[in-house]
């Protein structure tokens, strides 16, 4: 068992394992070390396109995991990225580096996608139409990442929210915690309490039985 | 996991492996780790979870909408290049809200000032046709001159040089708001002669009240004007004030108000005017069609003969027309006087020095009268209260379930759905 534990020890001593739509580490390439986000988004809001290209490129790909691992319809995940991007052009001349630049960009993204939930809400109630996610055929996802999908989705909200901003967006307690306006140690304890539970969720009978039938499918397709 | 076993609670492992732990904190659990196997197991589940969740990968963004941001980027980053760069003074080139609110700030003023220019040629028309359409007056002289085509001789040139520079003078006068403005050319011809209504209204503060009330009787007689209205409170114990409206000859307004303001300070003045010239131009064309009517009609009745129904319609018109010529003529007299009068609205209230006065009621009795007035006024709000429910209860208690029945369903959907996100 302790042989096997500095595998788990996830950054206490070793850089982060990083999800694969993670923004690379700039910190990480001594190389040729390269300019910090608030950096860039200062340049940007100079004028320089340049900055703004680099900037994009260290984050289309996560701002549209945030959205896509959030939404089911992809359409809708690319509209939000576009409109997040959108309000960052904008507000570039604004922008004061208070906050590290990742915390302000998931803030502007997270502001976005409850405007967006509260409007689908809104239309569901009044005008009838069924959110997506409780829609199945909508689920377009590859099946592996069903069953994860299906297992966040029972778990209370901000619980889930946090596990997700600290799993794929890899924020820090405290950046949550800035987010979500909750204090650190109960984003501390909500984020055990939802590891836990998606634990138990996933290793119960039925996930399995649902992953059984997945690879069934899988091998009779 | 036994918390007291464990010095190490379970979020503390979970936050060593996230790294959030300070040094010295996550040296201890790292101690412990090596140590616990409850905790390495632990640590072991979070990792496993942790790698089950690193498996969801979401495609890359489609190559149409990072073109199409990109696109925005660019157009975004030239337009903040040329707003730096055409920024002069701290002001930025384009139009912003505080330049078009300056210069729409300057255009309104720049059109009430020419509207209130413009007054002056509107007036300049109304009388001179006015002026030809009445009998008399050079204007109306020079109108037929004008009209009938003849050349015009030096004397009627100099006639009707002499109209326009009246008419400049007079209407210059009334475009700076004084009624006055006509001055004496309106008393010497009827081209000029606008008709105007002249209220005066005056607030004055006097020292010696009784003596106040003697100087207005005379400075009434001596410009031979008179009470219209007259109300007088002598209230021992309290201020003491008249208010009246007086009426006196247009040309004595001037000195009539410069003898009042001599009676005391005065606190407030305004003087307005109405000009009721086109009303009663109107009055008086009216009036002479309605004659004119009526002396057809008393021909039509001296000279044919009919039936006796045709007749009694005959006379039954000329009654009506008569009536409507004394209603004018009233009416017509009315306005003259109201024109030949001016009115001035007067208060003249006196300076009043508080007395002690020994005969007020005791503080006893004063609380004791102000318990009783707050206890009917306790009971009759309590009272109006009942009363309103009582009334409208059940209608509001109706109202408020066909709302609040579909808005208790319209949360309960909105939460349910909610939920779902």
């Amino acid at each position: 068992m302790q042989d096997a534990l500095p595998a788990f020890v996830l950054s206490s001593e070793a850089p982060r394992t990083a999800m694969n739509d993670s923004p690379a580490n700039p910190q990480t390439k001594a190389a040729t070390p390269s300019p910090s986000d608030e950096h860039l988004m200062l340049g940007f809001s100079q004028g320089s396109a340049e900055a703004f290209s680099e900037l994009f490129a260290r984050y289309k790909q996560p701002l549209f995991g945030f959205f896509r691992r959030r939404l089911t319809d992809p359409a809708q995940a690319e509209e939000l990225t576009q409109e997040t991007f959108l309000v960052l052009l904008r507000s570039a001349s604004r922008y004061r580096p208070r906050a590290l630049f990742r915390t302000y960009l998931y803030a502007v993204g997270f502001k976005i996608l409850r405007g967006h939930q509260r409007k689908a809400v809104l239309r569901a109630t009044f005008f009838g139409a069924r959110p997506a996610a409780h829609d199945p055929a909508v689920h377009d996802s590859p099946d592996a990442n069903l069953a994860i999908r299906e297992a966040l989705a029972r778990l209370e909200s901000t619980e889930r929210e946090i596990l997700l901003l600290r799993e794929f967006e890899q924020l820090s307690y405290a950046e949550i915690s800035d987010l979500l306006r909750l204090p650190v140690n109960t984003v501390r304890s909500r984020l055990f309490r939802a590891r836990e539970a998606l634990r138990d969720i996933l290793t119960a009978p039925a996930a399995q039985t649902v992953a059984a039938k997945l690879t069934a499918s899988e091998e009779h397709v | 996991m036994n918390t007291a076993a464990h010095p190490v609670a379970p979020e503390e492992v979970m936050a060593f492996l996230d790294g959030e732990l300070p040094t010295s904190e996550a040296h201890s659990v790292s101690e412990h780790l090596k140590h616990c196997a409850d905790c390495s197991s632990l640590a072991a589940r979070l990792g496993e979870t942790q790698q089950r969740l690193a498996s969801w990968k979401v495609e890359p963004l489609p190559a149409h909408v990072e073109s199409s941001i990109r696109q925005s980027a660019e157009q975004e980053a030239f337009r903040a290049k040329n707003s730096s760069s055409t920024r002069i003074l701290g002001i930025r080139a384009g139009f912003g809200w505080k330049p078009l609110l300056a210069f729409s700030l300057v255009a309104i003023a720049a059109l009430i000032l020419t509207s209130r220019a413009g007054r002056s040629p509107r007036r300049a028309d109304y009388v001179a046709s006015h002026a030809s359409s009445e009998a008399g007056g050079v204007a109306g002289h020079a109108g037929a001159i004008g009209g009938s085509g003849q050349p015009i001789t030096d004397q009627q040139s100099r006639e009707l040089k002499q109209v326009v520079t009246l008419l400049s003078s007079g209407i210059a006068g009334d475009s700076n708001g004084l009624f006055h403005g006509l001055g004496v050319h309106a008393t010497n011809s009827f081209v000029i002669d606008a008709m105007i209504a002249r209220t005066a209204s005056l607030s004055i503060m006097v020292k010696d009240f009784a003596a106040s009330r003697l100087s207005l009787d005379s400075i009434l007689v001596r410009h031979h004007g008179y009470t219209a209205q007259l109300n007088a409170s002598t209230s021992e114990n309290a201020q003491r004030s008249i208010t009246a409206s007086l009426r006196v000859p247009a040309n004595e307004l001037a000195a009539t108000l410069a003898e009042l303001k001599s009676l005391g300070h005065v606190e407030n003045e305004s003087q307005s005017g109405e000009e009721v010239t086109q009303q009663h131009a109107d009055l008086v064309a009216r009036l002479k069609n309605s004659r004119e009517t009526e002396q057809r009609l008393q021909a039509i009745l001296l000279q044919r003969t009919g039936k006796i129904s045709d007749v009694l319609a005959v006379e039954q018109e000329i009654a009506r027309v008569r009536g409507e010529i004394e209603q004018m003529g009233a009416e017509q007299k009315s306005l003259e006087h109201r024109v030949n009068f001016a009115t001035i609205e007067l208060q003249i209230s006196e300076e009043y020095k508080a007395k002690l006065d020994n005969s007020s009621p005791s503080a006893s009795t004063r609380i004791h009268n102000s318990l009783v007035t707050g206890y009917k006024s306790a009971a009759e709000t309590l009272l109006g209260f009942v009363l309103f429910f009582a009334e409208s209860g059940l209608t509001l208690l109706i109202w408020l379930v066909i709302i609040l029945v579909p808005a208790l369903l319209l949360v309960r959907r909105y939460r349910r759905i909610a939920a779902a996100f």
